[in-house]
């Protein structure tokens, strides 16, 4: 039952680097988000766009991860877009108070219509 | 294949039977299991709490829950699984987690088991705005989205190395 790591797939559209997370989201996914997210740092981008899979399984392990990795964004002034995720986890995503420092879109053309505008 | 004591104990009939609860370590009691009652017993390692989703969610559609509340369940016996591995059985590979559903007056009624002593005291609610700035650490969502999600929590000590998480939705809810 182990998990597998996941894969993350970056890319840049425009300003805007998109961290395409493949697989669930635990604690065991600390190494792969961490590691993705330091690669972003030579190009320093303003906005940064998280997708999941809309079937993930995340759980308050993988919360924790991703709040640390938020925590990161907030002391470097990055703007953050999130998609794919399912209608549960969106209610989730609020309840802990993700949304108070990201933004959740209802699909990727979305987010990066949005945030392109951003300044 | 899987290192798995998998005890799924369902009974068509409505006639009552006796089953142990198989918690390694302990001494074994008896519990009524009829038709609308199933347990699952799992391994101490992590992962295996999905084997809990996949079953008390198909138990859960059967007895008529939708599949927003489905997905509040899946989340709520998952982190209470996984409290249980990390905290309650604090990891150790012998140890078991037994996981019990019963739907009864029209609500399902989940007990989550360990072999630990139970919560020194039940978490606060995690401040977001507190972890972002680094001055709590990224702990207590766990409790907090079961006690978010499902209708009652209730921590229970039950003896020396055994403690219960009691868990009730509503089917109405």
């Amino acid at each position: 039952m182990n998990q597998r790591p996941n894969e993350i797939k970056m890319e840049s559209h425009g300003d805007i680097i998109l961290m395409d997370i493949r697989g669930d989201v635990t604690a065991s996914s600390e190494p792969s988000l961490n590691s993705a997210y330091t690669s972003t740092k030579e190009s320093g981008p303003k906005k940064i766009i998280l997708k999941f899979e809309d079937s993930a399984y995340i759980n308050s392990g993988g919360i924790a991860v991703l709040i640390q990795v938020l925590a990161q964004t907030r002391r470097n002034n990055q703007k953050i877009g999130i998609t794919g995720l399912s209608d549960h986890f969106k209610k989730v995503f609020n309840m802990v108070g993700i949304t108070k420092f990201a933004t959740i879109y209802p699909s990727l053309q979305d987010a990066l219509s949005a945030m392109s505008a951003i300044s | 294949m899987l290192d798995i004591d998998f005890l799924f104990s369902y009974s068509p009939s409505s006639d009552y039977y006796l089953s142990d609860l198989r918690l390694r370590g302990l001494k074994a009691e008896k519990t009524v299991l009829d038709d609308q009652t199933v347990e699952l017993n799992l391994p101490n390692k992590l992962g295996y709490e999905r084997i809990a989703i996949g079953g008390l969610a198909a138990f859960a559609k059967s007895v008529g829950f939708s599949s927003p509340r489905i997905e509040d369940l899946k989340t709520s016996v998952a982190e209470a699984c996984t409290n249980a591995m990390q905290h309650g059985n604090k990891g150790k590979p012998e140890a078991r987690v037994l996981v019990t559903a019963k739907f009864e007056d029209n609500a399902l009624w989940i007990s989550v088991f360990d072999e630990g002593n139970g919560l020194k005291a039940e978490p606060k609610d995690p401040d977001i705005e507190r972890i972002i700035e680094n001055l709590d650490p990224p702990v207590g969502f766990g409790v907090f989205l079961m006690r978010r999600l499902m209708d009652e929590v209730e921590f229970n000590k039950r003896s020396n190395h055994r403690h219960e998480v009691r868990m009730r939705m509503k089917l109405s809810g």
